[in-house]
């Protein structure tokens, strides 16, 4: 009873909310610092806003309602839109700005963006959350740390995946030309020289995409000046016009000039990236570990999942990063509503937690920060359990290049590498762009 | 008489609606938009009071110049292409070609107008594509002998195909349109003169060039109009890439305010955008207007 | 602007007359002479064609051809799946029923009021019309940009987001002055005694508006109706902002978001897509080629 009123009462001051934010328009849109309520109201469905590129999240969900959650699903069924990626943080403000965020959601494609939510008290606490649920024991400890350093310190969202980045490499090509795992940057370009020689692209990277060229340059600044490197430059400690940084920028615009990575590479897509790699015409492939999909797919892997091998980026020699040091990420993560957290919708998280690491490593090769049992992971292909190893035995992480950036450092940032790349832009130049978006704030 | 034309009742029903919706849909947000250049936010954080700031920054902002200038180069070198392809064009269509192959070649060079943008750009991004193989073009160039080309990836080749896929896509309706002012010039005017012993060039040059500037006008102000407000073609083409160099002020608009979330900022860019809309149609009709009285 | 233009197509007659008198004689120096031009259509042909029909081949190819052979190769076996799989993976048929729900009423609305407002500007009399007209004429000017982000405030606080409606709202308010400027413009041409001796017999004036004025621009709203029809078909602007959701995309936010989602390589449904996006707008206007033209070059507005 008491809850029922509770409830209603809870409705009406949402109502009553919506009412003020028709009628002050502007005033209404700022999202005042409110107390997460400490029980949500279930709405009418489960939806759930994703972004249109996850074919990951969404398909493991959809089995789910009809299999092990169908019960949760009767109740509140599952309902899945979708928008491009590039417009989620924009959407998912304004939802905010109306209080009519969905009661599931992707969000923080942008970290900064992600933790916004969280300070505005608009997502759920699952440290709390998932303990009531009994169930927080069932989330990798590791996981919860990585969104920890990512979104304002708290488990503010779900690991519907976990991954860590590096680089996949041909072992079949390594053994052909004697090459060893290249520990240092210095026998990174040995081996690229070998390779280039031979008529072998050393290093594949989509510059259409961008990020994957700016992960060599985090790569090399974590190495080379250590894991807080661009902490630093967040806190205004450090410029990326320091000397260290633009050192790391001429570093990856060489490999650039010296013919290392794809020609035309500005050009060069996402998948045209990975298919030069899985078609045995490029050595090394720098990628999060999601590349498991593919490389577990024989379909789209010519080269054989037993020829892949998986390394950390190389140290630097004299630098004050580690190369035991994995980036480490949970993807465009989701999580749920504060406000539209009740039973029905704690029910699916429940339910979520408990099943989805599994379904998600078993049907789409994937790894999640849920916990998967033992006897699963021993069946999953050798590549996925030496990951699986290599996240276990890891104890420090650190994050990619533009994960402390706002939003227009970041897309200038991924937009501009293949200029610095193919030689149209200079390392300062790059980092000077850079530095002055983030002075701007 | 009047008193029927001038049926208050009748006018109200008739214009009321549009009005009503024009007034709601365009005018309302102008002002609304106008009201955002003052402020600073989006509806996550809320606004406050910017007071000019967002003038300020639209002059310090390096961004904006290079956006300016895609802008401004875009819009005069497709305008320029859009009429003067198209009048080449028409005059082919109505002096050269007969009935038939008239209508065809009209029927088959306006086709891509009604073509969706983003279709057409799909299809130039495989034509000129580089990378992981080579499109139609490289392989074009590959075979004669010449490297391929990095087309989309870099700053100038990238804007060769914008300007070549945007004048594929729109030169038919130019064409069209100025073909539909020649048809206008009176023929006895054009006959006279041959009889004068205008021929070729001269006919051209004396009669029927001085006889289509009206129309060339027209076209012109219709076309940079057009072109001062491209977004779409280059969104699916290039995205703005690489690096920013073929981002428009529109596009750049765009992102600010849904990427960057800054609606303050973005509407500032949307008014120097409607502002430089009107003062080129003004400064053409103007022009205009003293030279031929059209 | 508009104006200019559609004075000019307004003076046309319906069906352009030959122009026996700038045939030459046919002369060996006449065959010769038209070899060049012959030359020309060749060009102008593959120009126009060769893309078309390089795509259409494109399409048919499986994907491991894509990366083995040169694309203007033709394809080794005929793959008509690709367009099963587009039309499936691309929500193909999600995308087009949008875009007709979004157009269709729009393009009614827009109708309805616009020629109805061109009437009361043009025809009836009244102090004020002029500032009217030209209050609406600088809505042609405005780039939709300026108007975007107050509209999306407006759909959000009227919870109009997730359905189309604010895409159609928009379309008729963004079409309103085009459509009504051309159609005061085809006003014009018509004289007002005939509305006032039409009165004279006890209609009222929005009588004969609709059994008089309403048929008498009936060719014009046909070419008001297609120039409208292409430009919201077309529009890519306010459909990834007001419709940017999967299943609110339009034909032309779908096609955006096929390359990103599917991955590149599918390079052949991808081709498909494009083939059947480009396919049905071809079949509309070969249907509807001979008023296309005329409508926008001969001006069937005297009809």
């Amino acid at each position: 009873m008491t809850t029922a009123r509770q409830r209603r009462l809870g409705r009406r001051s949402l109502a009553l909310a919506a009412t003020a934010t028709s009628a002050l328009l502007l005033a209404a849109c700022a999202a005042g610092p409110t107390e997460p309520p400490a029980e949500g109201t279930d709405p009418e469905k489960l939806e759930y806003l994703v972004n249109v590129e996850n074919g990951n999240i969404p398909p493991v969900l959809e089995d789910m309602s009809t299999g092990v959650c169908s019960a949760e699903n009767e109740d509140l069924p599952l309902e899945i839109n979708s928008i491009p990626q590039a417009d989620l943080d924009g959407q998912i403000q304004l939802l905010v700005g109306q209080d009519a965020l969905p009661a599931m959601f992707a969000a923080g494609g942008t970290p900064a963006e992600g933790a916004k939510l969280w300070n505005a008290g608009k997502l759920v606490d699952f440290d709390e959350a998932l303990d009531e649920l009994g169930v927080l024991d069932q989330i990798e400890p590791a996981a919860i740390s990585t969104i920890k350093q990512l979104y304002g310190g708290a488990f503010s969202f779900l690991p519907f995946q976990y991954n860590i980045e590096g680089i996949f490499y041909n072992k079949a090509l390594f053994a052909e030309y004697g090459i060893e795992e290249p520990q240092t940057w210095d026998e990174l370009l040995a081996a690229s020289a070998t390779f280039k020689e031979n008529g072998i692209i050393p290093l594949t990277a989509s510059g259409e995409q961008g990020w994957p060229i700016t992960r060599l340059l985090s790569g090399y600044i974590f190495r080379s000046l250590g894991p807080d490197a661009l902490q630093k430059v967040a806190d205004g400690e450090a410029k990326l016009t320091d000397e260290g940084y633009v050192e790391a920028a001429q570093a990856i615009a060489d490999l650039g000039a010296s013919g290392y990575l794809n020609d035309n590479i500005a050009s060069l897509d996402y998948d045209g990236a990975q298919n030069e790699f899985l078609n045995g015409n490029a050595a090394m492939f720098y990628m999060g570990t999601w590349a498991l999909t593919a490389v577990n797919n024989p379909e789209a892997n010519k080269i054989g999942v037993e020829n892949v091998g998986f390394m950390p980026f190389p140290g630097v020699e004299g630098g004050a990063g580690d190369i035991s040091q994995y980036p480490s990420n949970v993807g465009l993560p989701s999580t749920f509503g504060s406000a539209t957290f009740g039973p029905k919708v704690q029910a699916w998280t429940k339910c979520i937690t408990e099943n989805f690491g599994e379904m998600s490593l078993v049907d789409q090769n994937t790894i999640s920060g849920f916990k998967v049992s033992d006897e699963v992971w021993a069946e999953q292909p050798q590549l996925t359990q030496d990951v699986h190893e290599r996240i276990a035995s890891s104890t420090q992480s650190v994050l990619w290049f533009e994960a402390l950036f706002n939003a227009k450092a970041g897309q200038d940032s991924s937009k501009n590498v293949p200029l610095l790349v193919t030689g149209q832009m200079s390392p300062e130049e790059f980092m000077q762009l850079l530095q002055t978006d983030l002075d701007a704030g | 008489m009047k008193s029927v034309l001038g049926d208050r009742r009748a006018i109200a029903i008739l214009l009321g609606p549009a009005l009503a919706v024009y007034t709601l849909v365009m005018v309302v947000p102008v002002f609304w938009s106008f009201g955002y250049t003052f402020v600073k936010g989006n509806p996550l954080e809320g606004f406050r009071f910017a007071g000019i700031d967002n003038f300020v920054r639209l002059f310090s902002d390096p961004d904006i110049g290079a956006a300016l200038g895609f802008t401004i180069k875009y819009a005069l070198i497709m305008t320029i292409g859009q009429v003067a392809v198209g009048y080449a064009l028409s005059l082919f269509y109505i002096f050269v070609l007969r009935r038939f192959t008239s209508a065809l070649i009209r029927t088959l060079v306006f086709f891509p107008v009604v073509v969706p943008t983003v279709a057409i750009a799909l299809l130039y991004q495989k034509i000129f594509q580089s990378a992981p193989r080579d499109g139609i073009v490289n392989e074009l160039l590959v075979n004669v002998g010449l490297g391929s080309v990095d087309w989309l990836g870099q700053s100038d080749t990238a804007f060769i195909v914008i300007i070549i896929m945007d004048l594929w896509r729109s030169v038919g309706f130019y064409a069209v349109l100025l073909f539909a002012g020649l048809l206008d010039i009176p023929d006895d005017i054009i006959e006279s003169a041959r009889i004068d012993g205008a021929r070729h060039w001269s006919l051209f040059r004396h009669i029927i060039l001085p006889l289509s500037l009206p129309i060339l006008l027209a076209a012109t102000i219709f076309s940079i109009n057009g072109t001062i407000k491209v977004f779409d073609s280059v969104l699916a083409l290039t995205g703005g890439g690489p690096g920013n160099s073929t981002t428009p002020l529109t596009m750049y608009m765009w992102r600010t305010a849904f990427a960057f979330s800054d609606y303050g900022y973005g509407s500032t860019i949307a008014l120097l955008l409607t502002i430089m809309c009107f003062l080129v149609t003004l400064f053409i009709f103007r022009s205009a207007r003293r030279d031929n009285t059209v | 602007m508009t104006a200019l233009i559609a004075e000019n197509v307004s003076t046309q007659a319906p069906a352009p007359a030959p122009r026996p008198q700038l045939r030459r004689r046919r002369s060996t120096r006449y065959y010769l002479g038209r070899i060049p031009v012959a030359l020309a259509i060749v060009v102008i042909l593959v120009i126009e064609i060769y893309p078309l029909f390089w795509m259409f081949m494109n399409s048919l190819k499986s994907s491991q051809e894509f990366i083995s052979a040169p694309s203007w190769w033709l394809p080794q076996e005929w793959k008509w799946e690709n367009y099963a799989s587009a039309w499936e993976q691309g929500n193909l048929a999600t995308t087009v029923r949008n875009s007709l729900l979004a157009t269709v009423p729009s393009l009614a609305l827009i109708i309805v009021l616009g020629v109805a407002a061109g009437f009361a500007l043009e025809i009836m009399v009244w102090k004020g019309r002029g500032t009217v007209l030209l209050a609406i004429l600088a809505g042609i000017m405005v780039p939709g940009q300026m108007i975007l982000l107050p509209l999306f405030t407006i759909y959000f606080n009227l919870h109009l987001t997730g359905t189309l409606w604010p895409l159609i709202i928009t379309y008729v308010g963004h079409g309103l002055p085009l459509t009504i400027f051309m159609m005061a413009t085809y006003f014009r041409a018509i004289p007002r005694e005939i509305f006032e001796a039409s009165t004279i017999d006890g209609a009222s004036i929005l009588r004969s508006f609709f059994s008089i004025g309403f048929p008498m621009v009936r060719n014009a709203v046909f070419t008001v109706a297609l120039v409208q029809f292409f430009l919201i078909w077309n529009d890519l602007l306010f459909a990834i902002t007001f419709a940017n959701r999967r299943d609110l995309n339009t034909v032309q936010a779908g096609l955006l978001n096929f390359s990103g989602e599917y991955g590149q390589l599918d390079y052949g449904p991808l081709f498909a897509a494009i083939c059947i996006t480009v396919g049905g707008i071809l079949a509309l206007y070969l249907f509807l080629n001979q008023r296309i033209m005329q409508g926008l070059a001969a001006g069937a507005v005297k009809g």
